[in-house]
């Protein structure tokens, strides 16, 4: 320390600090905005050029608008295939659903981190206890959320224009603008509807839940639109729904941007108008300060890791058990399609199937691949609980770290094991109850199959956990979102095997279309036992460290 | 002699380019309250990390009761409780939930006097953790620690948030479990309860012990502070054995005795003084006199 002698010190003036809020929070939502502005322009430009040069006849386009055109059953999954012997209208029929869906969980995981987060953190209450008010905090965090979502706006759109400009793929400016306005328009909606829920609950993960579950019933809703039912006027009912109904690069329809608009006004605008009514840390939704003991469950660390992870598990249970209900009941009407189309009819005859089966060994793949986010919650959680030290109070007292982690990855696997068991019970339920004529044992058995590839996922991420804990959650979701990546590309376009590879997906056999590979799943159990365990012990020898 | 209820030997602790705690050697015998003071960074809750096996040492090691804290980790726990100065737990557990699973996981808890600490820190055990504020959680963590009766308690800054009132409580349960026959560690850098509560205190400073003793010893070693006031002229003392930093004010002056007083004495009642004090260095001169007052930081490695 430097002694400042009496008099000659001035007290330093920050530039504007009431705006303090407004310029972190910009800065950290911006560099976001810019990293998934790459990822969604990198996206669209891969499916367009892949397009391009993969399908470069005519009739291989016709085989393609065949195969996909009329599929009621993908079209619930990823949206109607509408031109896709084009090459604008296969970019859009790609990339619209995927992108806006991973916008919208950017949007509400950002607006939840950057409000609610931070504030339960405390950082608002030492810069509130500056030259500003609660309310203009919030407003100043919520508007800072928007230079986010212009940075994603603006380097997506940067992209999708020079792609665009490409004589192969030839889609103006415009239009090439519309779409990117589509593709934002999720993250713009979940942007504000993440900070309304931020202002509604009481915790950062509360709030980022219940948008997420707004999120859910606006895809299920979507799918029941899409699923060829006649419920078709649905789309309106939906967040996902409008931007499908902006139809951007095939026939554009700009009404459905006012919906999308208002939701994003009016969202914001109650979000800030409660910042303003509410104290610091306290949550408008009812957060009872007292309750009752319940204790059963608290006998040791795994009840309280039971105790903890209850109610995400109690929702992720609740929400494969309605995707498989739904994607079951639909299975019957995407099988036919498959009967009635005689190009992929030969092709599933040779695999010795019916077209319901194989409709619903691609309907487990897309529910194998969200219980991947199973695996990445759980392992977030464990190092959650480190990282804000409660889990010092446990391992101070006499209790093994090994045992801890080895408990905590046995109630992630117990979990990833139930959600497969409830995929299959649950598919299996919704083909019967349309008559799919599908039986219960393979599906109940494909359900099984979708476990080993999330428990790779567990075990990568319980590897990273013991030897740099601080990568826990950048790592396994960069798995699980690469790998998701590549099995919705290396489905239509050419991808080098070492590509297709890398997905921890790709070695699971489309069950109940194909029997489930056995040997690649123990090969999996494998591979999850092996990074379990140098998690384990990397564990044990390391420091216990904070944020 | 009797295992030590804590010991550390060599125990060195380096993070990335700084060197937190070097070659520490420091014992806790049994029953005895022992203090550690030191500012922020001084590496105080660096050293009670290692010694609960949080941190892995660099070098050296750390016993509880004679067992490793690295590689007997369990067993010296059940010896042990720790309150750690920032408190963060289960957000939606209750009080009572949050004493059961703590209790559960110790093993052992002496329920009748958990209900006393729960009425002498007026706990409300129904409210949630998360609608607690920072000093109640503090008390909850301070409950949890004290109901196991561990024959250790390991304590960082563990009154931070506490109003004065629930201080005293603590104060008089740290006396209470010394008087059982408890061992305690108490990191702090609140010098009066260093003061009341610990039979010996040590000085943390930069990663180094500086100073380790009772009180008593630590101010035999230091100087006396002597003021006198003269009838007549004021003498020079300058020359005086012991006698430094003389400061002379008027017909009075002010001087530090570093040893014995008899040559300083000698000079003053040749001298005429018609008022005379002197007093001991408080444990804030001597904590002082360690880090100066402006150079409280932790130098580089």
């Amino acid at each position: 320390m430097t002694a400042i002698a009496p008099g000659t010190a001035t007290p330093t003036t920050y530039r504007s600090p009431g705006t303090v809020i407004a310029r972190v929070s910009a800065r950290r939502a911006v560099r976001s905005g810019v990293g998934w502005g790459l990822v969604f322009g990198l996206y669209t430009a891969t499916q367009a050029l892949t397009y391009a040069t993969s399908y470069k006849t005519l009739a291989a386009r016709r085989l393609l608008v065949h195969q996909f055109g009329s599929n009621p059953g993908i079209s619930a999954l990823v949206g109607p295939a509408i031109r896709i012997d084009t090459v604008p209208g296969f970019t859009a029929w790609k990339c619209l659903t995927v992108l806006a869906i991973t916008g919208a969980v950017w949007g509400l995981l950002t607006s939840t981190r950057l409000t609610r987060g931070e504030e339960d953190a405390g950082r608002w209450e030492l810069l509130l206890a500056g030259a500003t008010t609660r309310r203009r905090a919030a407003v100043q965090a919520i508007t800072a959320l928007y230079a986010g979502l212009a940075a994603l706006f603006v380097t997506t759109g940067v992209i999708t224009v020079a792609v665009g400009h490409s004589t192969k793929v030839g889609i103006g400016v415009g239009a090439a603008l519309y779409f990117t306005l589509a593709i934002v328009a999720g993250a713009a909606m979940f942007l504000a509807v993440g900070s309304l829920s931020a202002q509604l609950a009481s915790t950062r993960r509360q709030a980022a839940g219940y948008a997420t579950a707004l999120l859910g019933a606006s895809y299920a809703l979507r799918m029941v639109a899409d699923s060829g039912s006649g419920l078709a006027w649905l789309r309106w009912a939906t967040p996902l729904g409008w931007i499908e109904q902006m139809r951007p690069l095939t026939s554009p329809d700009p009404w459905a941007l006012v919906p999308i608009v208002a939701l994003s006004v009016v969202a914001r605008a109650i979000a800030i108008y409660l910042a303003g009514r509410r104290d610091l840390g306290a949550s408008v939704l009812a957060d009872r300060s007292s309750a009752r003991t319940r204790s059963s469950l608290l006998t040791g660390p795994f009840g309280l890791s039971v105790r903890l992870a209850r109610p995400s598990l109690l929702a992720w249970a609740g929400s494969v058990v309605a995707y498989g209900l739904l994607l079951g009941s639909i299975a019957k009407s995407g099988g036919q399609i498959i009967n009635s189309s005689p190009t992929l009819h030969r092709v599933f005859v040779r695999l010795g199937v019916t077209g319901a089966e194989a409709y619903l060994g691609f309907a487990l793949l897309i529910i194998a691949l969200s219980v991947g986010f199973v695996a990445t919650g759980q392992l977030t959680a464990t190092r959650g609980e480190e990282s804000a030290g409660r889990l010092d109070n446990l391992l101070v007292r006499p209790l093994s770290r090994t045992r801890w982690l080895a408990e905590r990855l046995a109630l992630a696997g117990l979990a990833i094991a139930g959600a497969g068991l409830l995929a299959g019970l649950a598919t299996w339920v919704g083909a019967a109850s349309v008559h799919a004529g599908v039986r219960f044992g393979p599906l109940v058995m494909a359900g099984i199959n979708i476990v080993p590839p999330s428990l790779v996922v567990l075990g990568i991420g319980a590897m990273v956990f013991g030897v740099r804990p601080r990568l826990t959650a950048p790592v396994t979701y960069a798995v699980v979102v690469w790998s998701i990546l590549v099995e919705i590309t290396g489905g239509v376009a050419n991808v080098s095997h070492w590509v297709l590879d890398s997905s921890v997906f790709h070695q699971m056999a489309p069950a109940p279309s194909t029997p489930p590979n056995w040997t690649a799943n123990v090969v999996m159990l494998g591979v999850a036992a092996v990074g379990a365990l140098i998690g384990l012990a990397a564990f044990a020898r390391r420091d216990v460290i904070g944020e | 002699m009797a295992t030590p209820a804590l010991k550390t030997i060599g125990l060195t602790k380096d993070f990335e380019s700084t060197r937190a705690l070097k070659d520490l050697d420091l014992e806790v015998a049994p029953g005895e309250v022992v203090g550690c003071l030191g500012p922020n960074g001084a590496g105080k809750t660096t050293l009670i990390r290692l010694v609960l096996g949080l941190l892995r040492p660099t070098r050296g090691r750390a016993e509880v009761f004679g067992l490793d804290s690295q590689s007997d980790t369990v067993a010296a726990h059940r010896r042990l409780a720790y309150v750690a100065g920032e408190t963060s737990l289960w957000p939606t557990l209750n009080g009572e939930e949050t004493l059961l699973l703590l209790g559960r996981v110790h093993g052992s808890v002496d329920t009748a006097y958990r209900d006393v600490l729960v009425e002498r820190f007026e706990l409300d055990l129904t409210k949630r953790v998360r609608a607690l504020s920072k000093g109640n959680r503090q008390k909850l963590s301070l409950v949890a620690a004290l109901m196991t009766r561990a024959d250790l308690l390991v304590l960082d800054e563990p009154t931070s948030g506490l109003d004065p009132l629930m201080e005293q409580a603590f104060r008089a349960c740290v006396a209470e479990s010394r008087d059982r026959g408890q061992s305690i560690f108490l990191s702090s850098h609140i010098l009066s309860e260093v003061e009341v509560l610990c039979d010996r205190i040590g000085i943390l400073r930069a990663g180094t012990l500086v100073e380790m003793g009772t009180l008593s010893e630590m101010r035999h070693l230091s100087a006396l502070t002597v003021e006198a006031t003269f009838t007549g002229a004021v003498p020079d003392l300058a020359g005086v054995p012991g006698v430094s930093m003389v400061v002379v004010h008027g017909s009075s002056v002010r001087c530090q005795v570093q040893g014995s007083v008899e040559p300083l004495l000698a000079v003053l009642a040749g001298a005429g003084v018609s008022q005379m004090l002197s007093r001991e260095p408080s444990l804030e001169e001597l904590f002082l006199a360690h880090y100066g007052a402006a150079d409280t930081s932790t130098p580089e490695r």
